[in-house]
């Protein structure tokens, strides 16, 4: 059976000593070891992540809300973990200009997740992080046949690419908690 | 590939939550839960909207993939219908089917029901199971909120109008090949890891065609039933529909 993407890659990972944490409202905390967020209202990160740079906030679960920080991808990483036998994900390089993170995002979705029907939907120039950045919109359908949408914000800084994702089922869950998001990735720094 | 999860979740579905009543006193795992508060005795004059059945049955194969079966989920779907009927008087209230649609009707209850199974699969993981618990659904559970929702655009669903609750009933089940028999033995004597040969999961739920929100679920990673046979998809939708809202216990 094929699982979608984030729970699958979620649920390859041996259980986590640590429970799930509690990002209250307010208090900064430091995510993917390389930004800091100040959360406008409380989160949970994941213990499980689904890369040794990424990590997963959520409210509901993964399948139903997931906000993923990927923090300072080198040039020649992906963005998610994958087998060391099976290395098959696209990988950053540090030729890509910030045009080109969409189409590593969404090569990294059908790699990693088998998804065949995914589209971007729209892409502006949008800070991030402080620096010039990347605002992108997509649309997919995931091995649970829930249709979902995604919206990401990228930087390059000094080399190092950092990104963060939100997915969501399109049914109800993006539109409501999009603002929500908007103000949690607006408060990340370096 | 889901044997960690499906088997981890077997067996750690324990703790109930603070404030949700267990299935039954007696349950040794929660695999259910109701929304506190809420209430729906025999005859209340209220109406629930039969969502048409998610069903999807096949095969495992060596590797742990599903290949689904079309003969086996048509047959379970008939069998799955013909228990549904017969079931359907003991829920206590009235209960009309989901009118027939097509078009983009027909793909708004495909994304409803898809999203409910999303929903169970999430109460299960972090709510039934408390190992993974998330900390802001403890304080909710705690300030006595049951906070799992599909949206008030459920109320868009055709037949919602004419009914105060929707009733999601989903099925997955994945019958393990002969290979993947094998491997589960050869697993278990050599390396003793458990392994799964199939998987047969059910949801049940009761959401609310006003507010999306969900007031009851009967969810479990394990059930019983071969639902390819009309005894065993008897016995999975008396599984699915035990301790419903009231309804009249099913005879054990």
């Amino acid at each position: 059976m094929r699982y979608p993407l984030l729970p699958a890659l979620l649920m390859l990972l041996p259980a986590p000593a640590d429970a799930n944490a509690y990002r209250a409202q307010g208090k900064p905390v430091r995510v993917a070891r390389t930004m800091t967020v100040t959360p406008p209202r409380d989160w949970n990160q994941l213990s499980a992540r689904p890369g040794r740079k990424a990590e997963v906030w959520t409210l509901d679960g993964e399948r139903l809300n997931a906000v993923t920080w990927f923090g300072g991808i080198a040039p020649g990483e992906p963005l998610l973990r994958e087998p060391r036998r099976r290395r098959t994900l696209p990988r950053y390089s540090d030729a890509m200009l910030l045009a080109e993170i969409p189409e590593l995002l969404e090569s990294t979705y059908r790699s990693a997740g088998g998804i065949a029907d995914f589209t971007l939907t729209t892409a502006a120039s949008d800070p991030f992080l402080g620096h010039a950045g990347i605002r992108f919109g997509y649309a997919y359908v995931d091995a649970d046949d829930l249709p979902r949408r995604g919206e990401a914000r990228a930087a390059i800084v000094a080399g190092l690419l950092y990104i963060v994702t939100f997915d969501a089922p399109r049914t109800d869950y993006f539109d409501r908690l999009l603002g929500d998001v908007h103000r949690l990735t607006d408060s990340a720094a370096l | 590939m889901g044997t960690g999860l499906a088997t981890r979740l077997t067996i750690m579905l324990l703790a109930p939550a603070l404030t949700l009543a267990p299935a039954s006193p007696a349950a040794a795992r929660q695999r259910s839960a109701q929304k506190t508060g809420f209430t729906l005795p025999a005859g209340s004059g209220r109406t629930i909207l039969l969502i048409r059945p998610s069903i999807r049955v096949g095969a495992r194969s060596t590797g742990g993939m599903f290949e689904p079966n079309g003969d086996w989920t048509d047959q379970a779907r008939r069998n799955i219908e013909t228990a549904l009927a017969a079931q359907q008087q003991a829920l206590g209230n009235r209960v009309i089917p989901a009118p027939i649609a097509d078009g983009d009707a027909a793909r708004l209850v495909a994304d409803y029901a898809a999203l409910f199974a999303a929903v169970s699969q999430s109460v299960i993981r972090y709510q039934f199971f408390a190992g993974d618990r998330l900390p802001t659904k403890k304080r909710a559970t705690q300030a006595g909120r049951f906070d799992w929702t599909l949206g008030p655009g459920i109320a868009r669903l055709p037949g919602a109008r004419d009914a105060d609750y929707a009733l999601f009933l989903s099925t997955s089940d994945a019958y393990g090949s002969t290979g993947r028999k094998l491997l589960q033995i050869v697993a278990m004597l050599g390396p003793g890891i458990p392994l799964s040969a199939g998987e047969h999961a059910g949801y049940a739920g009761l959401v609310d065609l006003r507010t999306g929100d969900l007031l009851w679920l009967n969810a479990d990673r394990a059930m019983g039933g071969d639902l390819r046979t009309p005894e065993g998809a008897a016995r999975r939708v008396q599984q699915l529909l035990a301790d419903f809202p009231g309804s009249t216990p099913a005879p054990r």
